[in-house]
């Protein structure tokens, strides 16, 4: 393997070293403005190498495999003048068993993949002709491969498959973008249910509803919990502890949100979409619980920052990126959730997420996808509506969390987990 | 090179295809507080096949060099696929060109020890400036790319393109409140646009401190004058996107409201896209359908004049192409993207600007900002307020709001100090292609009535 050969090459100067490999085969088809706009094919490689050179660290990075000399070189060069490395490369470990490879997607091509995709695009646009609309159906087949100087090696073949639909409707000045999409690693899909789904954000939208100003319960749809966990995320993550620029960076053990809330980020579920059994470091990956009944159990750290923290890593890559977040259930039925709010919000996507400050879990976003309930039933879209708050405070505040979760993944997602509705007791609600 | 992408391109049943290939090199040194974060350097070589067949694209990306055929092959199967109805694609004549970069100084040449030595110089500056300072974050990046692009029509292009920058942010606490500062430079002719930023580090250090101290403004409308900067941001984010007619096209709604001959500004306004501006950042000789760039007015004298076009989108709309058919790299087909958008120079001087100003905000910099169609929101770095005429005191989280049009004619004075925003780390996101660099410019101009939603 290639991967050995740069190691080895390395070690001839290097006390240590590592080099991963991914090579990756894509087909995928795009539809835009009601119709088949593009296909495309792509291959890839990426070649990673990190070397430890008098105790200093070193990477680099290309994309020819006929480049070992030279990613070896440039690496070497770069660990000159690196930082020192404050941890040591993983010893060979035995890995979990994963589902992540399915062997029934290799022989889908590209006109089914183009039916798929039709199908979807066609029952949106039965349910209401004026809406533009967009799909995508995406198949990937990828192999990783790790080796290290301290003899780990392992290598591992993965399938993936993104598919989703989406509209945007224009009704005078307003417009409304809304979809639906899954990511996974099995072929099996309903494109039915995906296309349902898209079609039921238009649906709950067919009436715009007025809304007041003030402070209201608010539900956050699967989707949308990524305006609270986008500052856990950071929160969580062993770089920002370190640095001193996590809130959370002494709250180890103590209750920091609401009892009712468990977090796990779980690598190992079947076919899920960030599934795998080592992480880019030659980690291997482990279930993670972030937050149990409430209590803060743990960061997220990669090599580097677990050896400058002292603590173990615990295989979230060299990004240190979350893989499935799995939120427990609760107890609400999502139809009881509605049915037992007077007056409040559904909301779904937002605009601006992420400015400001948002480790420190202030967030101050326009709704893009937001939905009126009014005693006990969704009365309409809300538009024109900032929504603020603190994402810490909100999830100290949860009265309820539904029964059912759905999956968030898919071409648009910008997390991947298994999440629940969650229902905040009071935020602010500003209409302009 | 030439010869093999020739030799590939035999299309097979398809209107048209071209291929581009890259050739990257870039190095960068990253210091996040005291501590050297990362160093390192990469290559990264690839290529994309594009062919268009009955309307229909396929596409084929690639990192292996060696079955260029086979690549054209798969795109030509593709778009074969795909194409069910009529090509529309502007005709363009077919350019051979070699256009090499000119380095004042070659940062290829610089050792990797220099460069970390200029970049932990910047970043001591920032952290002994002040004991309120409580970390930075200074990023050093360069890159060298070499393009090779043919068409089936006979067109053969090779350019470079050089990138060097530095990033310099300072982030300052006292108590809760957090505020930040930051500078970026560099240059696309060489490594003497990053050295000598000592001063700047000085700034962006005393900027974050001092806004530490310094009120959020009021919420409210006020008349507001933007910096150069601030002018180039809000020009390229909230008018210029939607210039680009892959928005319009298709899109009834926004054909009716982009209505070449309508009025957009008073009489002395004018937005130019020009990507052949010859020290901007967006700058090409050709666009990536091997187009010549060139100076397209979007707006003048206050009245709408023209749009941005790839060749498919000219051809739909009838209208010329424009040079603006872009790609981030390799991995993605070009789409219509801005080069360098600016207001154009005006004629009134700032003091004259900011005279009759009873209240108002001088806006400076921005550090985001999003669009939804003709609705924007932007954060300044930081403002001024504007009292009786003078430059009064500092104040934070300036937050412009409001819809691009109305704005537009809103602005009732256009400054006679044009200026560009520094090279830096980042650039245009469209779709998933991101940064694109582009070139942000303009004088300082006044707009009556802007609210300003600063946070309580």
């Amino acid at each position: 393997m290639i991967v050995q050969q740069i190691v080895e090459k390395a070690l001839k100067k290097a006390q240590a070293a590592q080099a991963v490999m991914l090579t990756q085969e894509t087909s995928a088809v795009d539809f835009e403005n009601d119709r088949l706009k593009s296909a495309e094919s792509s291959q890839r490689t990426q070649i990673d190498v990190k070397v430890i050179l008098d105790g200093k660290v070193g990477v680099s990075s290309t994309t020819d495999p006929l480049d070992v000399e030279g990613v070896v070189r440039r690496a070497l060069e770069a660990a000159e003048f690196g930082s020192p490395a404050h941890f040591e490369l993983p010893d060979a470990q035995s890995l979990e068993p994963v589902k992540v490879f399915d062997p029934a997607l290799l022989p889908l091509e590209k006109p089914e993949m183009i039916r798929m995709g039709k199908q979807m695009m066609d029952m949106v646009k039965s349910y209401n002709p004026e809406i533009l609309a967009g799909a995508s159906v995406n198949k990937t087949v990828y192999k990783v491969e790790y080796a290290n100087s301290r003899g780990a090696e392992y290598s591992a073949d993965h399938t993936e498959f993104n598919i989703g639909t989406s509209g945007q409707l224009v009704r005078g000045t307003d417009i409304l973008l809304a979809g639906h999409g899954i990511g996974q690693k099995k072929r099996r899909v309903d494109t039915e249910e995906i296309a349902t789904l898209a079609i039921e954000y238009f649906r709950m939208a067919e009436q715009i509803a007025p809304i007041e100003s003030g402070e209201m319960p608010v539900i956050f749809t699967p989707s949308g919990l990524i305006a609270l966990l986008l500052s856990l995320g950071l929160a969580v993550d062993g770089k920002n502890v370190n640095l001193g620029a996590s809130p959370l960076r002494d709250k180890l053990g103590q209750q920091i949100t609401s009892s009712s809330l468990t977090i796990l980020d779980d690598p190992f579920i079947e076919y899920g979409p960030r599934t795998s059994a080592f992480d880019n470091e030659g980690v291997p990956r482990k279930v993670t619980p972030l937050i149990e009944k409430g209590i803060l159990r743990n960061f997220i750290y990669d090599l580097d920052t677990a050896g400058r923290a002292g603590v173990k890593p615990t295989g979230h890559g060299s990004s240190r990126t979350l893989t499935n977040l799995v939120i427990d259930p609760g107890d609400t039925p999502y139809e009881t959730m509605i049915r037992n709010t007077t007056k409040g919000l559904l909301v779904h996507d937002f605009l601006g997420l992420g400015q400001g400050n948002p480790i420190n879990g202030e967030f101050s976003v326009n709704l893009f996808l937001g939905y009126k309930i009014e005693k006990g039933k969704l009365v309409g879209r809300v538009k024109d509506v900032m929504l603020a708050g603190n994402a810490f405070d909100a999830l100290k505040d949860i009265i309820a969390i539904s029964k059912e979760r759905e999956w968030v993944s898919g071409p648009w997602a910008w997390f991947t987990g298994l999440m629940p509705y969650i229902q905040v007791g009071k935020l602010s609600v500003t209409a302009k | 090179m030439r010869d093999r992408l020739t030799d590939a391109l035999k299309i097979q049943d398809v209107e048209y295809a071209d291929i581009r290939v890259e050739d990257k090199t870039n190095t960068w040194v990253n210091f996040r507080g005291p501590d050297l974060d990362t160093i390192g350097s990469a290559r990264t070589v690839g290529g994309i096949v594009r062919a268009l067949c009955k309307g229909g694209w396929g596409y084929a990306t690639f990192n292996d060099l060696e079955d260029l055929p086979k690549r054209v092959g798969e795109a030509c199967e593709t778009a074969r696929l795909v194409g069910t109805g009529t090509t529309y694609f502007a005709p363009s004549k077919p350019v051979v060109d070699i256009v090499s970069a000119k380095l004042v100084k070659d940062f290829r040449q610089v050792p990797l020890a220099d460069k970390k030595a200029l970049t932990e110089e910047y970043n001591r500056i920032v952290l002994g400036h002040h004991k309120n300072i409580q970390t930075s974050s200074v990023k050093y990046a360069d890159s060298f790319k070499h393009i090779w692009f043919a068409s089936s029509e006979g067109t053969y292009i090779e350019e470079e393109v050089p990138d060097v920058n530095m990033m310099i942010a300072a982030i300052a606490r006292e108590g809760d409140i957090v505020q930040s500062g930051f500078q970026t430079g560099g240059s696309i002719d060489g490594y003497q646009g990053v050295e000598g930023m000592h001063e700047n580090a000085r700034d962006v250090a005393q900027k974050a401190v001092e806004l530490l101290a310094s009120p959020p403004v009021s919420g409210g409308k006020y008349t507001v004058i933007t910096d150069q900067i601030l002018t180039g941001v809000f020009t390229h984010e909230a008018f210029g996107h939607l210039s680009e007619s892959d928005f319009v096209y298709e899109n009834p709604r926004m054909q009716e409201i982009m209505q070449l001959g309508k009025r957009f500004g008073v009489e002395g306004l004018n937005i130019i896209d020009d990507g052949t501006l010859p020290e901007g950042l967006g700058t090409h000789s050709y666009d990536y359908e091997g187009v010549p760039t060139r100076k397209n007015y979007l707006i003048k004298d206050g009245i709408l004049v023209g749009r941005l076009h790839s060749r498919e989108t000219a051809a739909k709309m009838g209208e010329s192409v424009s040079g603006n058919a872009r790609a981030v790299h390799f991995q993605h087909p070009p789409i219509v993207r801005m080069t360098n958008t600016y207001i154009d120079q005006g004629t009134v001087a700032f003091e004259d600007m900011i005279k009759d100003v009873k209240l108002g905000v001088y806006a400076i910099k921005a550090i985001g900002g999003t669009t939804a169609m003709e609705m924007f929101t932007f954060s300044a770095a930081y403002g001024y307020i504007i009292r009786d005429g003078q430059v009064a005191e500092l104040v934070r989280d300036v937050v412009l709001t409001g819809n691009v049009f109305e704005t537009l004619l809103n602005i009732d004075q256009i400054g006679n100090d044009l200026a560009w925003e520094p090279n830096g780390p980042g650039g245009c996101g469209k779709g998933d292609q991101q940064p694109l660099r582009v070139g942000l410019g303009g004088p300082h101009i006044r707009i009556q009535n802007c609210v300003v939603g600063g946070q309580q």
